[in-house]
């Protein structure tokens, strides 16, 4: 039996993907603070993540995101979309 | 009749299933113990060994008291709906947190990096919002 699928990824002995990050020396951060910026997607949210603001690469832009307590032991880019959802656009000049 | 966890089984059917083919075709083949949704092969075959029962035995042949731990250690364990609901609220806490994974349940499409450009049958089935079982 499987422990936990998130588990089973990555090798044990590397531990989280911990990436250094530019966090805010004081927590709460002051509301001043602007998001994160980074494009680390496979950065793991650690539990001192909480509560702050990101605003994770997706390819084209930067898209913020609010870390919860949930989020913990997940990877940032998890929570933000690299893909467009398909629309039909109809073309006027055929 | 045998009750194991309140469902009613037939004295003639297996605990678990056997191998030899003559005897299925005798017999009711069902699975007694893996009817439960979450106990497959391996937990029934552990539940047999705690209990020295062989893996041939049939409902009827239990002892009293064989049924009645059977039944304890089954009303411990997380089977039937209580699992189902641990699965369903899984699925909803990835949406819910908006993970990648669970807007493709929601959408009905493969979670794990599977190609959609054909053959996306089951999880057109199953992926849902509360996904089926």
């Amino acid at each position: 039996m499987f422990a936990t699928r998130a588990l089973l990824g990555r090798s044990v002995w590397k531990g989280p993907n911990i990436v250094p990050l530019p966090l805010p020396r004081t927590l709460p951060p002051s509301p001043k603070h602007s998001p994160i910026r980074t494009q680390k997607r496979a950065a793991t949210i650690l539990p001192n993540f909480v509560g702050l603001r990101f605003a994770v690469h997706n390819g084209k832009t930067y898209q913020e995101i609010q870390i919860t307590e949930e989020m913990v032991g997940r990877k940032l880019g998890e929570y933000v979309a690299t893909r467009k959802r398909f629309t039909y656009k109809q073309s006027k000049n055929k | 009749m045998v009750f194991i966890l309140g469902v009613n089984f037939p004295e003639r059917n297996l605990l678990k299933a056997s191998n030899t083919s003559a005897l299925t075709s005798q017999h009711d083949p069902r699975k007694s113990l893996e009817s439960f949704f979450g106990i497959g092969n391996h937990t029934s075959s552990r539940l047999l060994a705690r209990f020295n029962i062989h893996p041939t035995c049939r409902v009827g042949e239990l002892a009293n008291k064989q049924v009645l731990d059977m039944t304890a250690v089954l009303s411990d364990m997380k089977i039937e709906n209580d699992l189902r609901r641990e699965v369903v609220n899984d699925i909803k806490r990835l949406k819910e947190t908006g993970t990648y994974r669970g807007r493709r349940h929601a959408l009905g499409l493969p979670v794990r990096g599977q190609r959609t450009r054909t053959q996306i049958k089951t999880p057109v089935k199953l992926n849902r919002m509360e996904r089926r079982m």
